[in-house]
């Protein structure tokens, strides 16, 4: 009995159970009687390397199941496309599952396969958006949407604008951040913040969300990017870092990584005694957290212990 | 306030209580909600030998043939031409034939994870197919140097990412040692992997802001970038802050920066529903949040109107000593995330393999562990404060643990996530087998 056994349309498939090899099996699962059921028919199906429309039902059922499965994933695709099977049907299928499980890695390449083939991507960022409304740093949907951006050359269709929108929501959120800088400097070619201009845009950009929360360190990253990729020296960040990190108001620190970007400053002006003093803030006061790191960085400045 | 700073001893281990825990996970079936991991049965047997072997109870609650018995559950998994599948699944039996054979293939992680499992065991590793299975290795290697996780009708299939190379990387450790030239296996000559090209992969992958992700251009994230780092040092080409290969392709370019952004993984934040997401919200959006635990923060605009840090926690990711002493400091696995049992394997670990671990926080480390994620009655750790504990983060939390300086665990190997002591039968192989070790781990 079973919901396979129990079918008509089954009946010609003599399921094969797993065999686990002997005593003390290790990581044994505790099995429901459908799951060891879809199991030994998938089994059999795909020892009979069948391609069919059941293939699809038989598939889906088993990905719900499991859907870290990995051959189960590619033996659906092969089928797909062996039996000429509506791929658009199959993302409608997807977007489904991929609501139930959203850490799931497979789910997001069988999407790329489809939507590949398909060679078109309506409604694709519209859905990506959807899954954000979820999880705004869900790791595969921030991939996918990079491999859309560059399969289907979306690069200023609206996708600086997007990450805008997505940082006006949070604005810390490290993924939009992130993406902003793909957008900006991951095209081919492109001379992203090599480009004067581009490079203030970005610059500014960064100061107005730091403006807004100073102790974020996504924005403090993207402007030391955005310096270390077009061959700035830091010391061009000084004033801008000051607003929020004055050796002068000790007491009146507004940002640790203003405090922390002002001691490259400092070590890059060759002023240690400063930077020393800078990290012993950071040390005993702003960031604890990390007090063993800072000391060590007062270490490489190679000054006496004293000086600090 | 300097009353405050009492904060008490440090929590302790319940050693007793996650020795159960493995001991459940080892004996007796895994509940049902385990299903959706059928397919990574293979890491899941790792967790349970090694989970028990750093608490030292592996030879205590099993028996010299339930051992056996799990060694053969391994060597079940062998694939007849070389590599391990995850589980018995996808061995199609006595109707497994040429047509069918690409739905059961070997496992790059599988692979991985039974030869360290087996080394835990003590195996001989004499029923291992040890040349099929390097010369399997090499066809699991991408032009651009990636490797895949399964070959399935002559194309590697799976991501690009650094956990394929890791194992990938550590399958070759293991089996070849570090020999670079041909090594000749039962009259077969097996050339070595390209390290060149995979090492240029994990410098594509490098972020601007010093994390590594699994592709160009993806955020990084700190499980990449233990992978990335482990595969490195397997390999011979690991830059660390100390120092640089100058000779050979290596890698991380920046290992400073790389430094940097694993401290700053380290973080007092522990809630996920605690609405740090929505923290920073415009002032047009949320003028005013009730913070969830019901304090005001101001979102008027501009640092000059924000109060310093110090004087406003949620304003700051840094936290006072304070505290640092009763919560502890957990890691996070990317920036501005909250902290997650896991992360303080994959950033500990990452720092251990660079030679750094002592520079984190270890003391917050091991309260946010044994305070916070812990679990005082089933044993093992959740992935957050109050969470049930899973075989993931319950593995993962004991060898974060030992890297965290606690005495209560086996002295981890952070680059091969099993105990030193496991790690050190490798030599002995690489003797019997005649292949070159590296001269520095
Ligand atoms: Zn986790």
């Amino acid at each position: 009995m079973g919901k396979y056994a129990d079918d008509e349309q089954w009946s010609d498939v003599v399921p094969l159970p797993t065999d686990e090899g002997g005593d003390n099996p290790l990581a044994a699962i505790a099995y429901s009687e459908e799951y060891e059921e879809t199991m030994s028919y998938l089994r059999a199906i795909m020892a009979a390397n069948e391609y069919s429309p059941r293939v699809l039902d038989l598939t889906e059922d088993l990905i719900d199941m499991n859907p870290a499965h990995y051959t189960v994933w590619l033996y659906r695709a092969q089928c797909l496309f062996a039996i000429d099977s509506d791929l658009k049907e199959e993302l409608e299928w997807l977007n489904e599952t991929a609501l139930t499980h959203q850490k799931n890695y497979q789910i997001w390449h069988h999407r790329n396969l489809i939507v590949d083939k398909l060679d078109q991507c309506e409604g694709e960022t519209a859905f990506v958006e959807s899954m954000f409304e979820r999880d705004a740093k869900n790791y595969h949907v921030w991939s996918y949407r990079q491999w859309l951006v560059r399969r289907f050359g979306l690069w200023d269709k609206g996708e600086l604008e997007f990450t805008e929108q997505m940082l006006q929501r949070d604005v810390r959120n490290n993924s939009a951040w992130n993406h902003r800088w793909f957008v900006v400097n991951g095209q081919e070619g492109a001379a992203g913040v090599g480009d004067p201009d581009i490079r203030a845009r970005e610059m500014k950009f960064a100061m107005l969300a730091i403006a807004k929360a100073p102790q974020n360190q996504s924005p403090w990253n993207y402007l030391r990017g955005i310096t270390k990729k077009s061959g700035m020296s830091l010391a061009h960040l000084k004033d801008f870092a000051e607003q929020y990190a004055s050796l002068d108001q000790p007491d009146n620190i507004h940002s640790s990584f203003a405090l922390d970007l002002l001691a490259d400053i400092l070590v890059e002006e060759k002023n240690t005694k400063q930077a020393a003093q800078a990290l012993d803030l950071l040390e005993k006061t702003y960031d604890p957290i990390r007090k063993n790191y800072w000391a060590y960085r007062k270490e490489q400045l190679g000054l006496p212990a004293a000086v600090a | 306030m300097t009353i405050l700073h009492e904060a008490g001893p440090e929590p302790r281990l319940e050693k007793a209580r996650h020795i159960k825990y493995w001991t459940r996970c080892l004996k007796t079936f895994l509940p049902r909600q385990y299903t959706g991991n059928d397919s990574n049965r293979m890491y899941l047997a790792y967790f349970i030998i090694s989970a028990l072997d750093l608490l030292d109870a592996l030879n205590t609650v099993s028996t010299g043939n339930e051992r056996r018995d799990h060694v053969n559950w391994i060597y079940r998994c062998q694939h007849p031409k070389g590599g391990f599948r995850m589980w018995p699944g996808t061995d199609l039996g006595d109707r497994a034939n040429d047509t069918n054979a690409k739905w059961d293939p070997a496992n790059i992680p599988a692979t991985y994870f039974a030869l360290a499992a087996l080394l835990i065991l003590d195996d001989d590793f004499e029923r291992v197919k040890r040349g099929q299975c390097l010369l399997w290795l090499q066809k699991m290697q991408r032009e651009d140097g990636s490797f895949g996780e399964t070959l399935v009708d002559g194309v590697v299939e799976g991501g690009r990412d650094p956990r394929l190379g890791y194992c990938a990387t550590g399958v070759r450790h293991i089996l070849r040692g570090s020999s670079a030239e041909p090594i000749s296996i039962d009259g077969q000559t097996v050339r070595d992997i390209d390290v060149d090209s995979f090492v240029r992969c994990v410098r594509v992958a490098e972020s601007f802001d010093g994390g590594i992700a699994d592709e160009p251009f993806h955020e990084p994230q700190a499980g990449y970038t233990f992978c990335s780092l482990g595969a490195l040092a397997f390999v011979g080409r690991l830059n660390t802050p100390d120092k640089s290969n100058p000779i050979e392709p290596n890698a991380p370019c920046d290992p400073h920066n790389v430094l940097k952004w694993l401290l700053s993984r380290q973080t007092e934040l522990t809630d996920p529903d605690a609405g740090l997401d929505t923290e920073f919200h415009t002032a047009e959006e949320a003028p005013n949040t009730q913070h969830a635990e019901g304090k005001h923060v101001s979102k008027e605009n501009g640092a000059r109107d924000s109060k310093p840090i110090r004087q406003d926690p949620y304003q700051s990711v840094g936290s006072s000593i304070f505290d640092l002493l009763v919560d502890g400091a957990g890691m996070n696995g990317r920036t501005n995330k909250v902290a997650d049992t896991c992360y303080a394997f994959w950033v500990g670990a990452s720092l251990d393999i660079v030679g750094c671990v002592t520079l984190c926080n270890r003391a917050g480390l091991r309260r946010y562990l044994l305070g916070k994620t812990q679990h005082g009655v089933l044993g093992g750790f959740g992935k957050f404060p109050g969470d049930l504990p899973d075989l993931y983060h319950s593995y993962l939390g004991l060898a974060a643990l030992s890297l965290a300086g606690s005495d209560q665990v086996k002295r981890l190997d952070g680059g091969m996530c099993l105990s030193a002591e496991a790690r050190g039968r490798l030599p002995g192989l690489w003797d019997a087998w005649a292949v070159e070790g590296p001269t520095t781990t």
